[in-house]
């Protein structure tokens, strides 16, 4: 296992990946700021390779203290693929209804509140998913596209995220970055979870990346 | 007059340390020292007392923001240039409240860091 892990990515290009995960994070935070009350406080990135089959254990022990999960995850394709996933604790919905800045009121009243928890969760998704892997494949001279967001508001872990989602043979380079907001009890985590596949592409992409600076 | 001579750099990433030092001109002969978090940063700044400190925010075991806070609390003159990912309008104004000179995005570009140089050392002829 070490020696597939040392085939993919070297310590430099891990590096590299996940500076580009905090400039790509950075974008992404500053870009909800438009559009909440409060500052995203971040943290240092971190990059991890791992055999597929290790992944929903990796996912559980990150959100095991959460009582249930709210998930936003979309795929995005191009020469950097994957999928992302962006967890939020528990009552993240309807902390962040009332972070977000409305040109209107916020018709909670009128609204049932799991279509609105549902559509700002959706919203605060796009934003800091796209934000962040667009920033990524911006750095790395690429182009990605992604499916529409799929939300799971509230569920259990085991119910949000299923472990076969992923081919078990292939070897995921996992970028996992957390937050919390300044105001509001909202923390959460957000992963990448590109393969092997994207391996050759992103080992170019990172040395045409670091050229730039030699 | 090239006042500047000495910089820190304070950022736990290697690989940025590396991007923001190529960034710098070749022929200034800088002295360059780096350190990986806020805690390290702000101790060689004791130590070295550099004419311009480099800062990123998020490190671990002390953040940029307090690092600052440290430096500036030692040391009102400092001349702190922070280089970070985070462009959040609430922590660029957070930094310059606590008395960083200036905010520089990443990824750094060479035109930047050679106007913020300018900049310092014309701040730094008018102190002296």
């Amino acid at each position: 296992m070490t020696m597939q892990k040392e085939q993919i990515l070297t310590s430099e290009e891990i590096e590299i990946l996940q500076e580009l995960m905090n400039i790509a994070f950075g974008q992404s935070a500053a870009d909800l700021a438009e559009v909440i009350d409060t500052q995203v406080v971040l943290s240092v990135p971190f990059i991890k390779l791992m055999q597929v089959a290790d992944l929903p254990e990796y996912f559980k022990n990150h959100v095991k203290d959460y009582k249930n999960i709210n998930l936003v995850e979309q795929k995005f394709w191009g020469r950097f693929k994957g999928d992302a996933l962006l967890v939020f604790s528990s009552g993240a919905g309807k902390e962040l209804i009332t972070l977000l800045k409305h040109d209107e009121e916020v018709s909670l009243e009128s609204d049932p509140v799991d279509i609105l928890e549902r559509e700002t969760l959706m919203e605060v998704g796009n934003i800091l998913i796209g934000a962040c892997v667009g920033k990524i494949a911006e750095l790395l001279q690429d182009v990605v596209t992604y499916t529409p967001p799929m939300v799971a508001v509230e569920k259990g872990y085991q119910e949000a995220i299923s472990g076969g989602r992923y081919d078990p043979e292939c070897t995921a380079i996992v970028l996992k970055t957390d937050f919390c907001f300044e105001e509001g009890d909202v923390t959460g985590f957000l992963f990448l979870v590109t393969s092997n596949d994207s391996g050759t592409w992103l080992r170019e992409a990172l040395k045409l990346f670091i050229e730039q600076y030699e | 007059m090239e006042m500047i001579k000495k910089i820190l750099i304070v950022d736990d990433s290697p690989i940025a340390r590396k991007m923001l030092k190529s960034c710098l001109p070749k022929d200034r002969g800088f002295e360059f020292h780096e350190a990986g978090n806020g805690k390290e940063g702000f101790d060689k700044y004791v130590e070295l007392r550099p004419d311009v400190t480099f800062m990123d925010l998020t490190m671990p075991v002390m953040t940029g923001y307090e690092a600052i806070d440290e430096i500036i609390g030692h040391d009102k003159s400092a001349l702190i240039i922070v280089v970070t990912a985070d462009i959040q309008m609430k922590s660029i104004k957070k930094v310059l409240d606590s008395g960083a000179y200036m905010v520089l995005k990443k990824p750094l570009k060479r035109e930047e860091i050679s106007s913020a140089l300018v900049k310092a050392e014309d701040t730094l002829q008018k102190a002296n």
